[in-house]
Parts: structure tokens; C-alpha cells; sequence
């Protein structure tokens, strides 16, 4: 237990130092920024766009378009980036050979890899919860007097989906052993994901259906209930991700 | 302007942050003249054209070993 906060708090100051957190930070405050945003000024760039003379009527922006951006952006560009930038997480300490001293020392296994998950959900839910923030708050000071439901559940279910391709990227980097394998096989059970969801009867259970039906949600015209079958079968393969990571990074050959 | 003057602020904070971003990563190039791939001259121009994902790209595949 001692091994494994000091291994999650050396990854700490680790991302801290390789400017990870910082990039992660800021690009989930720029999305949040851009959110209510785009929503805000779809109508002007528009019209703007739109050749003289010809006249298209665009409905008045809502909350609704704001959080649409939310979903949009922060479930494509930001899963994408934080993918990215902890993709060399496993990787870079294998391949310098630091984590070799390490374990000799003592370290178990198993806490590496715990650790490591854990610094990624903490990042995850730190540049998460910081989009969602500003997202929130611009889009309750542009538009006073929209309603929406179920904001708050709906954003815990992208939370859950970033968490599954988390644990994805984990069991990848430690098959592969190095970052462009786990970034690969990532993206193969994304585009896995995508494919499954041209079956109907898949969709209910596809974790990717946490991250892409958030705004029917949030106009209530899908219940929450219709989302716990993808949250099940997103623990059930988050549990056996991390499970196999950790066996498979004990027989592991440094 | 008059969309400027409407919107302030959203786009003060947004361009601050990404003049933050900038300037880091642009700092970074400056500093730390060893890259994993590609000179000085690149990196000065894709951290400072491309904006979110230049500085982004620079510190996980461009930022070299110290």
C-alpha cells in the first residue's frame, strides 16, 4: 500500500514535470471556454458565411447547443488528447529502463500498475471536471433561462467512457510495451466500438454509447435507465483490463 | 469588434490561455535545444502556427530527453 501512493505521487510530480498536467489542463480549459462559445456565435458565422442575398433562418441558440459542443468536442478532441498524452505513460520508463531499479528494489508489480491507473483517472477527472466547470458556468450565464436535465448524470457518463478507453490504453501499453502499440489498440476497440453500433440490439450494451448519447439525455428524450447496461459492461471490461494488465505485467520480461 | 465587445469575455480568457500555451511550449523550444525529431526553426513555427495542437504535439512526441 506504502509502495503504491509513492509510486502514484512520483507519477504526480512526474506529469507535473514533463508538463503533462499543465497540457492536459489547459486544453480541457480551452474546450470548456469554446463550448457555450460556438454554440453562442454559430448563428453569426453563419450568416457571415452565407453569400448575400440568400436568406436561411437559424434557430436561436440554446443551453441545449452549448452542452451539444460539450459532448462534441470534449468526447472526441478531448478523449483523443488525453489518450494521447498518457499513451507513453508505461512505455518511456520500460524503454530508459528506470522502472527496472525500482522493481529490483522492491516494488511490487502489481502497484505499478495500479498507481498508473489511478494517475490516469486522476487526470482524466481533473482536466474532466475543469471542462465541465467552465462549460457549465458560461453556458448558465449565456443562456439564463434554458432547462436541462440530467446534466449532471449525462457528464458521468462520458466520465465512465473515458475511464473504459483509459483502462483500454492500459492493457495495450502493457501488451505492446510501447506507446504507438497501446495508442493502437485503443483506437482498434474505438473503431471496434463504432462498428458494433451499426447492430440496434449491441447499441444498449456499447460502452461507446456513454459518450454519444449524452444530449438526448440531457433533452430527456432518453431515460438514464437506457445507460446502465453500457456503464455495467464498461466496469465489467474496465475490472478485467486492469486484472489482465496486472498479470500480464508480472510475467512480463523487462 | 462589435462581436468582441459582446463576447469579451469568453474571448479574453480563451486567447490568455492559449497565449499561455504559446508561450510555454515556445519557451520549451527555446531552452531545451534537443529534439526527438525535427530543429528549432520547426518546432518554433508548428508551436506557434498551430494553435492548441502545436504546443500539445511539441510536448508529447517532439520534446526531447534531458
Amino acid at each position: 500500500m506504502k509502495n503504491y501512493f509513492t509510486f502514484l505521487k512520483k507519477e504526480l510530480l512526474e506529469s507535473v514535470r514533463t508538463y503533462k498536467m499543465f497540457i492536459l489542463l489547459t486544453v480541457f480549459l480551452l474546450l470548456g471556454i469554446m463550448n457555450p462559445l460556438i454554440a453562442k456565435l454559430t448563428p453569426e458565422i453563419v450568416e457571415m458565411a452565407m453569400p448575400a442575398g440568400m436568406d436561411i433562418t437559424v434557430a436561436a441558440p440554446t443551453a441545449m447547443d452549448s452542452w451539444l459542443q460539450f459532448y462534441k468536442n470534449v468526447g472526441q478532441i478531448g478523449v483523443f488528447v488525453i489518450v494521447l498524452v498518457l499513451s507513453g505513460m508505461l512505455s518511456a520508463e520500460l524503454s530508459k529502463g528506470t522502472l527496472i531499479n525500482l522493481l529490483t528494489k522492491g516494488l511490487s508489480r502489481s502497484a505499478v500498475i495500479f498507481a498508473k491507473y489511478t494517475y490516469m483517472i486522476l487526470m482524466w477527472t481533473a482536466g474532466y471536471a475543469l471542462s465541465y466547470l467552465v462549460t457549465w458556468g458560461y453556458t448558465v450565464f449565456l443562456f439564463p433561462k434554458d432547462n436541462a436535465s440530467n446534466v449532471l448524470l449525462s457528464a458521468f457518463f462520458l466520465w465512465v467512457f473515458g475511464v473504459f478507453l483509459l483502462a483500454v490504453l492500459m492493457l495495450g501499453a502493457v501488451l505492446s510495451g510501447n506507446s504507438y502499440g497501446g495508442l493502437l489498440i485503443t483506437g482498434g476497440v474505438f473503431v471496434i466500438c463504432m462498428l458494433l453500433n451499426m447492430f440496434p440490439a449491441v447499441h444498449k450494451f456499447n460502452p461507446l454509447t456513454l459518450g454519444s448519447d449524452n444530449v438526448a439525455l440531457i433533452q430527456n428524450t432518453v431515460k438514464p435507465g437506457a445507460f446502465f447496461p453500457a456503464v455495467g459492461v464498461a466496469g465489467v471490461i474496465v475490472v478485467l483490463a486492469i486484472a489482465g494488465s496486472v498479470m500480464l505485467f508480472r510475467k512480463k520480461q523487462l | 469588434m462589435e462581436i468582441f465587445m459582446e463576447y469579451w469575455p469568453f474571448l479574453v480568457p480563451y486567447m490568455v490561455v492559449e497565449l499561455v500555451l504559446a508561450i510555454t511550449a515556445l519557451v520549451h523550444v527555446l531552452r531545451h535545444p534537443h529534439y526527438r525529431f525535427g530543429n528549432k526553426v520547426i518546432w518554433i513555427f508548428v508551436v506557434l502556427l498551430l494553435q492548441i495542437i502545436g504546443p500539445v504535439v511539441y510536448f508529447v512526441f517532439g520534446r526531447g530527453e534531458e
